[in-house]
C-alpha cells in the first residue's frame, strides 16, 4: 500500500525506533525518516548485539562452536545445531545412524513448533492483544519440557554431536510427544483460529499490509515464511533434502497474498505440517545407535570449503566453512535468513503508516541477534 | 537440459577461453562419434555425456559436467592455481553444484548472468588468505526452482589493496552483505552507496576478522 | 549483595519508609528490555506458567521512566552499552538493577581471547543488585532473583530459603 508522499522537505522528521523498543524483539534500531504518520525512508541500523559469533568459530575446535549455534536463533536453536553439524560433517566425511536422524528431525520439528507459538504470542503482543500470549505459552511450555527431558536445557540447547545426538529419547518422550500432539491438535481450530485468526481486527490490522512482491523476495533474498507468503514455494527440505526429510510426507504451505496475512497464515499451517513430520518420525523410528562410532574428538577436516543449508524456523539457514586442515574453521560464514529478510524492510516500508510498518515488521520474525551474529 | 547445465552453459559466457576448448573438445567428440561425420564448432550438446568426457579430455581442469559426478580437482592451495572457470561440483560432498573462479572484475558481470538466469544472492563473504598474502572473496548464489542448484563465485583480491566492483546495483540484497564485508575485512566495494559500518559500531576502524587483528 | 543504601529523602521517617519499601518490593515494576536469549526467559517467566505476577513484579513498562527495576537480560555490547546507560539514567529513583544471565554477570560464553565487542559484566557500568547465573536462567531463577531483590530492598524474605536437598511438603 503506497501512498504518495507530499511533503516539503522540510516538514519531515527523524524517529528513531528502538533500539530499546518492545515492538522491535531485542535492540534492532530503525531510524524513521516521517511525514506525519507516513514513513518516507526507513533504515534499519544492526549491530546492537553483535556477538562475533564468527570469530569465535575460529577460536576455537569444532565442538566448542557448537553452543555458540544455539545462541544465534535461540527460538529454534536446534535448527542451527543442525546446520552447523552437517557443514561439519560434510567436512570430515562422517556418517550418522538412521535412528539420530530420526531424532534430529523430530526435536528439530518440535523446537519449530515452540518458535512459531513464540513468534504468535510476540506478534499478537505487538498488535496489542495480550491474551494469546498465555495460550501459546502453555503449550510451549510443554514442548519445552519434552525437549528438556532429552536435551537438558530449556532454550539454548547444545544437542546435536558430529555423527548423531547426546542422548537417546525414551519411551517417556516418545508418549509425551503423542500427547502433545494430540492436544495441540485440539486447541489449533478452536483457541488458535477461531479465537485469533478468523479475528476482524486480527484481519484488518493484516490484510493488504507490508507487501511484497516475489521479485522483491528474489531481489534480496529473502526465504522462509516471507518468500512463501510471496508465492515462492521454496523450502529447503523439499527443494535440497538434507537428513531424513524425504521419508516424510508434508507439504509447503505458500499463499500468493503477498501481505503480512499470508505470511501469518503460512507459519500457522507450519505448526500442522510439523505436527504432521514428527507423528511419522514418530512411527518410523528406527532401532540402533544415536552416535556414529569412531568420530574423533579434536576433528581435522580437509582443506576445502563446504557448504550445508537447513531449513530454519525464519528461512534458509547456511553455514559455509572454509578449512584449512586446522583443528578450528578456518572462516566460518553463517548465512543468517532474518538478516535477508529485513534487508528489504527499508524497500516495502516506505510509504507506510507507522503502526502498519510495525505489524508488518512483526510478521517478519525477527530474532535480532540472528541477524547481528 | 537440467539446470545445473543451463547455468553453467549461462557462466561459460565469462570465459570465452573454456567455451572454446569445450566446443573444440565437443567438436571432435561429434567428429569421434559420427566417424566422419561434419564437425561443426557451433553444434549444440546432443549427447551430453560424451561431450563433457571429451571436455574433461580437453579442458584439463575440467571435471565431468553432470551434478552426480564427483569433483576432482577442488583445492586451489594444493595442487597449485586453480584456472578461471566454471567447476562442476559434488554437491553430497561440497554442498554446492558450480563453483567458479573469475577476475575481480568480472564479479558484476557475473552476478548479472544470475540475476538474468532467476538466482538470488545468498551471502558474500570474505576470507583472509594471510600466507598467501591474498583475500578470497565468495559470493553464493541459490534459487528457488523444484531442483537445487547451488552456484559460489569467488574470486581474489590483493589483500594490501583489497577492492572489488559491487554487485548491489544488480542484487540490491547485496548491499548489506558487502557493508558487513566491509565490516569485517576491510574490502572495499567500489560504487557501493552507502558503505558504513553495519554491524560494529559507526566509529570503528578496525576489521576484526582479518587474522592478524588483535583487539 | 551489595551493602549500598536504597537512597531516600533529608528527612526520615523510619516506619514510613518500612511502609514505602513494603510496598515497592511488593510491586516492582521491571522494563521490558530484552537483549538477547534471556529475554524469553524473562517472557516466560511473565507467561502462563511461572505467572510472575504472583510476586506484583508483572507489570513490564516499555518505558525507563515508569519502572523500578531494570533486569539485563542479554549480551551488552560496546555499541548498546551506551544505550543501556542511558536506559539507566533515565529511571527514576530508587531503581535497581539485576544482572540476568552470564552475559550480563561477566560477558559469559562471549568471553574470549580475540573479544571486540562484548562488554565484560552489566557491573563494568552499572551498580548491579542481584546476580542470576544461567545461560540462560531457568524462570524460577528470575523469581528467586526477583525475591532476593525483595529481601535487599525490605531486610525480609518473604518465606523461607530452602536449603539443596531440602524437602517440602
Amino acid at each position: 500500500m503506497t501512498v504518495p508522499i507530499q511533503c516539503r522537505p522540510d516538514e519531515v522528521f527523524v524517529l528513531n525506533l528502538g533500539p530499546q523498543h518492545p515492538a522491535t524483539h531485542g535492540v534492532l534500531r530503525v531510524k524513521l525518516t516521517m511525514d506525519g504518520e507516513y514513513i518516507v525512508k526507513a533504515e534499519p541500523v544492526l549491530g546492537y548485539i553483535h556477538r562475533m559469533h564468527e570469530k569465535m568459530a575460529e577460536a576455537g575446535s569444532f565442538a566448542q562452536f557448537m553452543p555458540n549455534t544455539a545462541r544465534m536463533d535461540y527460538l529454534h536453536a536446534l535448527a542451527y545445531n543442525h546446520g552447523y553439524v552437517l557443514a561439519v560433517e560434510r567436512a570430515a566425511g562422517i556418517e550418522v545412524p538412521e535412528r539420530a536422524e530420526y531424532i534430529r528431525v523430530i526435536t528439530v520439528e518440535l523446537n519449530r513448533l515452540s518458535s512459531h507459538l513464540l513468534w504468535w504470542a510476540a506478534f499478537l503482543l505487538d498488535l496489542g492483544g495480550f491474551t494469546p500470549l498465555l495460550y501459546a505459552f502453555d503449550d510451549r511450555e510443554r514442548i519445552l519440557d519434552l525437549l528438556e527431558r532429552i536435551t537438558g536445557s530449556r532454550l539454548t540447547y547444545c544437542y546435536f554431536r558430529f555423527g548423531g545426538v547426546y542422548n537417546d529419547i525414551d519411551d517417556e518422550f516418545i508418549a509425551g510427544t503423542r500427547d502433545f500432539i494430540k492436544r495441540l491438535r485440539s486447541r489449533l481450530p478452536r483457541m488458535y483460529h477461531d479465537l485469533v485468526t478468523h479475528n476482524i481486527i486480527l484481519i484488518k490490522r493484516l490484510k493488504d499490509i507490508g507487501f511484497i512482491t516475489p521479485e522483491q523476495c528474489r531481489k534480496y533474498g529473502a526465504t522462509g515464511p516471507v518468500a512463501r507468503g510471496s508465492g515462492i514455494n521454496y523450502d529447503v527440505r523439499k527443494n535440497e533434502p538434507y537428513s531424513v526429510y524425504p521419508e516424510f510426507d508434508f507439504d509447503v504451505p505458500v499463499y500468493t497474498e503477498c501481505d503480512s496475512m499470508a505470511r501469518y497464515m503460512v507459519r500457522m499451517d507450519e505448526i500442522e505440517q510439523s505436527l504432521r513430520i514428527i507423528e511419522q518420525a514418530l512411527d518410523k523410528l528406527p532401532d540402533g545407535p544415536v552416535k556414529a562410532k569412531k568420530v574423533p574428538k579434536i576433528l581435522k577436516p580437509a582443506a576445502g570449503d563446504y557448504y550445508a543449508a537447513v531449513e530454519a524456523a525464519r528461512g534458509a539457514f547456511g553455514c559455509r566453512l572454509v578449512c584449512d586442515g586446522g583443528k578450528s574453521a578456518y572462516r566460518l560464514k553463517l548465512r543468517s535468513p532474518t538478516f535477508s529478510n529485513l534487508s528489504l524492510f527499508g524497500e516495502v516500508a516506505e510509504g507506510m503508516l507507522l503502526a502498519d510498518a510495525l505489524a508488518f515488521m512483526g510478521s517478519l520474525d525477527l530474532v535480532i541477534p540472528e541477524i547481528d551474529r | 537440459m537440467s539446470i545445473v547445465e543451463e547455468t553453467r552453459k549461462a557462466l561459460l559466457q565469462l570465459f570465452p577461453e573454456q567455451a572454446a576448448a569445450e566446443a573444440e573438445a565437443e567438436a571432435a567428440a561429434d567428429a569421434e562419434a559420427a566417424a566422419g561425420a561434419e564437425a561443426d564448432t557451433d553444434a549444440t550438446a546432443e549427447d551430453t555425456a560424451s561431450t563433457e568426457e571429451a571436455g574433461e579430455a580437453a579442458g584439463g581442469e575440467e571435471t565431468a559436467a553432470e551434478p552426480a559426478a564427483p569433483a576432482k580437482e577442488e583445492e586451489p592451495a594444493e595442487e597449485g592455481p586453480r584456472e578461471n572457470g566454471v567447476l562442476v561440483t559434488d554437491h553430497a560432498a561440497r554442498g554446492t553444484h558450480l563453483d567458479v573462479l573469475c577476475d575481480p572484475e568480472q564479479v558484476v558481470e557475473a552476478a548479472g548472468i544470475m540475476d538474468e538466469a532467476g538466482f538470488f544472492l545468498e551471502a558474500i563473504t570474505g576470507v583472509d588468505w594471510i600466507k598467501e598474502d591474498r583475500m578470497e572473496v565468495i559470493y553464493d548464489y541459490n534459487q528457488t526452482g523444484p531442483d537445487p542448484c547451488r552456484v559460489v563465485v569467488r574470486t581474489f583480491i590483493p589483500r594490501a589493496n583489497p577492492e572489488i566492483p559491487t554487485i548491489s546495483e544488480i542484487h540490491p540484497g547485496a548491499n548489506w552483505h558487502e557493508r558487513e564485508t566491509h565490516d569485517f575485512f576491510g574490502i572495499k566495494f567500489q560504487g557501493h552507496p552507502y558503505l558504513e559500518p553495519l554491524l560494529l559500531p559507526e566509529d570503528a576502524d578496525f576489521h576484526p576478522l582479518l587474522k592478524d587483528f588483535t583487539p | 549483595m551489595g551493602t549500598e543504601k536504597v537512597p531516600s529523602s533529608i528527612v526520615h521517617f523510619a516506619e514510613l519508609d518500612k511502609l514505602l519499601n513494603l510496598c515497592r518490593a511488593n510491586s516492582l515494576w521491571p522494563m521490558t528490555f530484552g537483549l538477547a536469549c534471556c529475554a524469553i526467559e524473562m517472557m516466560c517467566t511473565g507467561g502462563s506458567r511461572f505467572d510472575i505476577s504472583r510476586f506484583g513484579a508483572e507489570v513490564f513498562r516499555p518505558s525507563p521512566r515508569q519502572s523500578d527495576v531494570m533486569i539485563v537480560a542479554g549480551t551488552i555490547t560496546r555499541k548498546m552499552e551506551p544505550g543501556v546507560k542511558t536506559l539507566y539514567d533515565q529511571m527514576p529513583e530508587p531503581k535497581w538493577v539485576i544482572a540476568m544471565g552470564n552475559c550480563a554477570i561477566s560477558g559469559g560464553p562471549f568471553k574470549f581471547k580475540g573479544n571486540y565487542n562484548v562488554v565484560e559484566g552489566a557491573d563494568q557500568f552499572l551498580p548491579v543488585d542481584v546476580y542470576i547465573p544461567g545461560c540462560p536462567p531457568r524462570p524460577e531463577a528470575l523469581l528467586e532473583g526477583i525475591m532476593t531483590l525483595e529481601e535487599k530492598i525490605t531486610g525480609k524474605r518473604r518465606w523461607p530459603r530452602r536449603q539443596p536437598g531440602q524437602v517440602t511438603g
